[in-house]
């Protein structure tokens, strides 16, 4: 059993787009092959004005620490990525608030090799997440 | 690295905010029904989840993860202790 894929457009959150300056989470560590994988299941799952949704997710760091959301969400990565809304729209991917706040998606056009390519450059360099070892988020929340 | 039940970018959620990811990128999905732990993410970056439902969606199904605190060493750690004497 499938159904459509799930439009966005009339569920994406009704707020004002993030100031440049905004830095976003990204777990992991990104590959261009990787990426692509992640942006086809998005492309599976939603569609966005009827076109299928080229996306890969990340997290701005919105009304909340960077250390605190990092230790809520993100403990899990050894790894992660910190890029800004400016340095992504620098290159051309726009931010699509998804999901619930301060969920987004990064939006690509084509997802072919140049584009992941300059997605894995916009994200920067990956970098340890200094919460993940000693974040024991059971153990370590107060 | 890690072996997991079902591969998802650990990233993603969407309105619900649960990880989402689709039933069909588990090894066996047969063992992904609602209430099951099932250890989620890629070989790099996983995390214990437990499934909440199944929806469908695109050409496929997806399952949303609820995912649990700690470390998937954690719960090594936690089975270990429990089964030590």
């Amino acid at each position: 059993m499938s159904g459509q894929r799930i439009e966005q457009r009339p569920r994406l959150r009704a707020e004002e787009p993030p100031a440049r300056a905004t830095v976003v989470i990204r777990g992991g560590r990104d590959t261009p092959d990787k990426l692509r994988s992640h942006v086809q299941r998005t492309a599976r799952a939603w569609s966005l004005d009827g076109q299928p949704l080229l996306g890969i997710s990340v997290f701005a760091v919105l009304g909340e620490p960077l250390d605190d959301l990092l230790r809520r969400r993100f403990a899990t990565f050894r790894t992660i990525y910190l890029p800004t809304v400016g340095g992504l729209a620098d290159r051309g991917f726009e931010l699509l608030p998804t999901g619930q706040r301060p969920h987004f998606t990064v939006r690509l056009r084509r997802a072919n090799d140049q584009e992941l390519g300059e997605l894995q450059e916009a994200l920067g360099a990956v970098q340890p997440n200094p919460a993940y070892a000693g974040s024991e988020p059971w153990r370590g929340e107060d | 690295m890690y072996l997991v039940d079902i591969t998802a970018d650990l990233n993603d959620e969407d309105e619900t905010g649960y990880v989402w990811t689709f039933l069909d990128e588990a090894r066996d999905p047969a063992q992904i029904h609602p209430g099951a732990l099932v250890v989620a993410g890629d070989e790099e970056a996983a995390a214990v989840c437990q499934v909440v439902d199944l929806v469908p969606a695109g050409d496929g199904m997806i399952v949303h993860l609820r995912l649990l605190p700690g470390l998937v060493d954690d719960y090594r750690a936690l089975v270990e202790r429990a089964l030590a004497s």
